[in-house]
């Protein structure tokens, strides 16, 4: 036992300020036209390229149930799995760690990399690494970490997040992307050559490589049966960073377990298919021991650390726990009207577009996300394309509700709930209801609405910015109708 | 299939003598006109019309707006004034899905709510199903598009009806335009709440259907119609949306193709 | 070795794992609804080899059908022709030999590194001084082009990444239809090694402005080697 017990920081996340600041991000965002049409392009490359990827619409939703059906499963044995998951580790020689709060998960990653002594810290693609804003926790403690991603280590350049949770730099074209490059990399001759500035990545990031004693990863997914650790990448970087260095460890989300190794390939076959329209990444790596004593290479420590930071909350609801089923394609934003005109800064979370509205309410309660579900025309084309079937737009109405409702402090309450509840608007709707349910009223309010259509003014708020207002007609139908009955008797 | 839904597996009656009209609270104050002309194109059909003057809205801006308990029983008001059992032609789909996919889980535990949606039928798809109408067209050349709103699209299948539908038209060029089957930026609420994220997605989608250069696009939702008209009327252009009921019967009955045109585009 | 966050850990543990079982407890994993799987079309030996050496192809791997006693004439070829001179290979492995004796053979000055060292040693020469490797693999996936690398003491992780060009040998009786077909049928809950790795082509990444680029990190080029294909 060491003597300094650690004290767990329960500072709040730095996303839900940003989440907080939705309406202001958004304004700044959609008046970016460079911005909007970096994202239009990529979207509609996304797009095409997923559509082309599922020839057989028999195939695409066989493989949507039955993945579906595997995450459910998994979902429903979770506990169980969990410590399955991390018993096989245990045995396979992998150490398991266990964080209800992002701070939690960033004090034991910091530990473990002092424990170690290290000093160059490399960082394979990690959402959840992300989510604990890890890189600002250990620069805070004076540890270097460079992210490997080439589209992380732009965004690391450009000191800014992730706008899109696949394609971390999709905010960005090739021509910024060089301008970062002269700011920043020394001896830099300034081309918007991709090849050329991926060669100045690549040499960078390799003498980074060869000089790195710690690696972080995510995980795509973690196999219970087996304890294996597996990753999803084009690059390299996550098996760079999960093999060269000594120490190697990985932080995931709870509900990334899965039961069986045959669970595997379907899931893999619909991630990259409708993450990126691959049949399959250049590299998957499947990581179930750290490296044997006659072993070359490898890291000599592999460690796991699971992180909750509010999936419990979530599971704790039937509805809700679909949102748990996700597999972080980011299919749901590449075909969200929204996600395409705003781009994926303007949430302020870390998470973006549909499947961020309905996972940062968890991590971030329903306070700071509350202009986040009602931002959806509820058009349903994120819950169209989802490979795990989660039924996005019924989950931001659920959540609407709960932002709205009255809360009652019981335990089993979201929190935050009721944080966009206003007496206006609950009042308003009251009435509506009223009117609505009463014929007669409703009868007298439009023969009212249609006889003062003159008086409807021509500006209504933000309808008008753009549009004409409608004018109520001359009579409603109810009353035509009455009249044509009328005339034919 | 993705394309698809649960509607495509939908067993549909055999034609019926007597239908109920859902008129829409949309169509009620502002557009009635299409109201009148699904009337009168299902009775030139052979169908009986009734309209339930009780009839309200189907509930869904509460609903859409988390205040399901307003719009629960605002539903339930719906639902008793439909007592016969005969089916419920909505000229919306948007309404429509509300009906038929929404009720069963806002009322789950009320009695005769699945007996109840399973009498909702839009109408471009009771026309193609349920009356499985043959279009004799009398109207000039023209091209037109087609917009379907997403729930019509996504819950209830009617781009595929519309489209049916249209294709019937022998002088009708349907051109489908750039993202068609993106969301006009509607949404009920979302339009008033994010109205800026509204105005983004409706000048999209109204530049492509001007880009489409038809001379109307025909829907089968008011919510969307009045979006996208009320930002073409904004704009200046002259390309206006029209109720496909109407669109319908002016192109198939000589006499009313020349005085009803465009009656419900103020 | 203990962290001052173990006691933090085992409660967040205790917690989490309370939290969750709370939810579920008594659900009967018996009554758990039937996963359908997609019945893919039988194809033959052909269809799988060109469908495999097509996607490969297309993810801009160079795919050379040869018999297993051209393996050193080849990569002595594609190695001249390349202008490299150096190769880490697998002394142990059964095309050791033959490798030897072209690389003696050759009219240009070519060497064969053996891997006998250990990388955590050797870092900075493996990463800039090695300009190619040449691996075995264990099979083949046809459905998504995909080769797997099963890596050993005597052919490491790294050695398919670090090194800039990546000779890899497949052999087409090691074709299996799909990954999930052969997961199953080879039995890999049973044998699951240190790290397994499953290539698709040479590294790559389209993060800037959704341009392809090849070469990210890993290998710039990987060269498949296909034995028994005709």
């Amino acid at each position: 036992m060491s003597v300094n017990q650690y004290v767990p920081d329960n500072k709040e996340s730095k996303y839900a300020d940003s989440a907080r600041a939705f309406r202001q991000n958004v304004a700044k965002d959609l008046a970016d036209e460079q911005l909007r049409s970096n994202f239009h392009g990529a979207m509609n490359y996304l797009m095409d390229k997923r559509k082309a990827s599922f020839p057989s619409s028999d195939e695409l939703e066989t493989l949507r149930q039955q993945c579906k059906l595997i995450k459910q499963r998994a979902l429903v044995k979770l506990p169980l799995l969990l410590e399955q998951l991390e018993n096989k580790l245990h045995e396979n020689g992998i150490q398991v760690h266990w964080a209800e709060t992002i701070n939690d998960a960033n004090e034991i990653i910091a530990q473990i990399i002092e424990s170690k002594n290290g000093k160059n810290i490399v960082k394979g693609k990690s959402m959840v690494s992300e989510e604990t804003a890890l890189n600002d926790y250990l620069q805070a403690r004076n540890m270097e970490i460079l992210e490997s991603d080439m589209g992380e280590y732009i965004v690391q350049l450009a000191k800014e997040h992730p706008s899109h949770i696949i394609m971390p730099a999709i905010h960005q074209n090739k021509k910024q992307v060089a301008d970062l490059f002269a700011e920043h990399v020394k001896g830099f001759e300034y081309t918007t050559d991709v090849d050329t500035l991926i060669g100045e990545g690549r040499r960078i990031l390799r003498d980074k490589f060869s000089r790195a004693d710690v690696g972080i990863t995510g995980v795509n997914f973690a196999v219970a049966e087996t304890g294996t650790i597996c990753l999803v990448e084009n690059e390299g970087n996550g098996q760079m960073s999960s093999a060269v260095p000594d120490l190697h460890i990985a932080i995931t989300g709870i509900e990334k377990v899965v039961e069986f190794l045959e669970d595997i390939p379907p899931l893999l076959s619909l991630l990259t298919r409708s993450a990126t329209g691959q049949a399959i990444t250049t590299y998957f790596n499947m990581i179930t021991k750290p490296r044997k004593s006659d072993e070359k290479d490898g890291p000599e420590e592999v460690h796991l650390v699971l992180l909750d930071n509010g999936r419990s909350q979530a599971f704790a609801d039937e509805e809700l726990r679909q949102t748990l089923q996700c597999i972080r394609c980011g299919a749901c934003m590449n075909h969200c009207p929204v996600y395409t005109r705003i781009g994926g800064h303007a949430y302020g979370t870390v998470y973006p577009g549909p499947i961020g509205k309905i996972i940062s309410p968890h991590q971030l309660g329903i306070e700071a996300t509350k202009d986040l579900p009602t931002a959806s025309s509820l058009c349903g084309a994120c819950g169209e394309v989802c490979p795990v079937k989660i039924p996005i737009p019924q989950i931001l109405q659920r959540l609407r509700v709960e932002s709205v409702k009255k809360p009652t402090g019981s335990p089993k309450e979201l929190k935050g709930t009721g944080a966009n509840r206003k007496t206006t608007e609950a009042l308003t709707w009251q009435v509506w209801s009223f009117i609505h349910r009463h014929p007669n009223i409703y009868a007298v309010s439009m023969w009212f609405a249609t006889r003062l259509r003159a008086l409807v003014p021509n500006k209504l708020g933000a309808w008008t910015r753009v549009r004409s207002a409608p004018k109520p007609a001359a009579k409603t139908l109810h009353e035509r109708i009455k009249l044509r009955t009328e005339e034919a008797s | 299939m993705s394309e698809l839904n649960s509607q495509h597996l939908r067993k549909y009656p055999a034609k019926p003598k007597q239908v109920y009209l859902y008129g829409t609270c949309l169509a009620d104050v502002l557009f009635p006109d299409s109201g009148i002309d699904a009337i009168e194109f299902l009775e030139l059909h052979g169908v009986e019309v009734i309209y339930p003057q009780g009839q309200t809205c189907c509930g869904q801006p509460a609903y859409n707006s988390g205040y399901n308990e307003e719009a629960k029983s605002v539903a339930l008001q719906q639902i008793a004034q439909f007592p016969l059992d005969i089916p419920i032609v909505i000229i919306s789909g948007s309404c429509g899905g509300m009906m038929r996919h929404h009720y069963p889980s806002l009322l789950k535990d009320e009695p005769g709510v699945d007996a109840f949606c399973e009498r909702i039928f839009e109408f471009t798809e009771f026309l193609v199903h349920v009356l499985k109408i043959k279009l004799t067209d009398k109207g000039e050349p023209e091209k037109i598009a087609l917009h379907t709103s997403c729930a019509a699209r996504r819950e209830m299948g009617v781009h595929i009806t519309g489209t049916q539908l249209i294709k019937q038209l022998d002088n009708v060029e349907l051109v489908v335009h750039q993202q068609e089957k993106e969301c006009c930026g509607f949404g009920g609420t979302f339009a008033v709440k994010h109205g800026d994220i509204s105005a983004a997605m409706v000048a999209d989608k109204s530049a492509s259907l001007v880009a489409a250069d038809v001379v109307k696009y025909v829907s089968a939702d008011w919510g969307c119609m009045m979006n996208i008209n009320g930002a073409l009327e904004y704009q200046n252009q002259s390309l206006r949306g029209q109720h496909i009921a109407t669109y319908l019967l002016n192109r198939t009955n000589d006499k009313a193709v020349s005085n009803k045109d465009n009656a419900d585009e103020r | 070795m203990s962290y001052k966050f173990e006691e933090q850990s085992k409660s967040a543990r205790n917690a989490i794992l309370a939290k969750l079982k709370a939810q579920v407890a008594g659900a009967d994993y018996e009554k758990l609804p039937e996963e359908p799987t997609f019945e893919y079309a039988k194809q033959s030996r052909e269809q799988l080899l060109e469908n495999f050496v097509s996607l490969l192809k297309s993810n801009h791997a160079e795919v050379l059908p040869i018999k297993e006693e051209e393996i050193g004439a080849v990569v002595v070829k594609q190695l001249q022709k390349r202008k490299i001179d150096s190769l880490l290979y697998n002394p142990n492995a059964q095309y050791a030999n033959a490798l030897a004796s072209s690389f003696g053979a050759s009219s240009t000055e070519l060497t064969l590194l053996p891997f006998d060292f250990n990388v955590n040693e050797n870092k900075l020469n493996y990463f800039n001084d090695i300009p190619a490797s040449i691996t075995s693999s264990r099979w083949a996936i046809a459905e998504t082009g995909t080769i797997v690398l099963w890596p050993t003491p005597d052919e490491p992780r790294t050695m398919s990444l670090v090194p800039p060009v990546h000779f890899v040998i497949a052999d087409a009786d090691t074709l299996h239809s799909n990954f999930a077909s052969l997961v199953e049928q080879q039995n890999w809950k049973a044998q699951m090694p240190t790290n397994v790795l499953l290539i698709s082509g040479p590294s790559k990444t389209a993060d800037i402005q959704q341009t392809l680029a090849f070469g990210a990190h890993g290998p710039k080029e990987l060269i498949v080697l296909l034995l028994n294909s005709q």
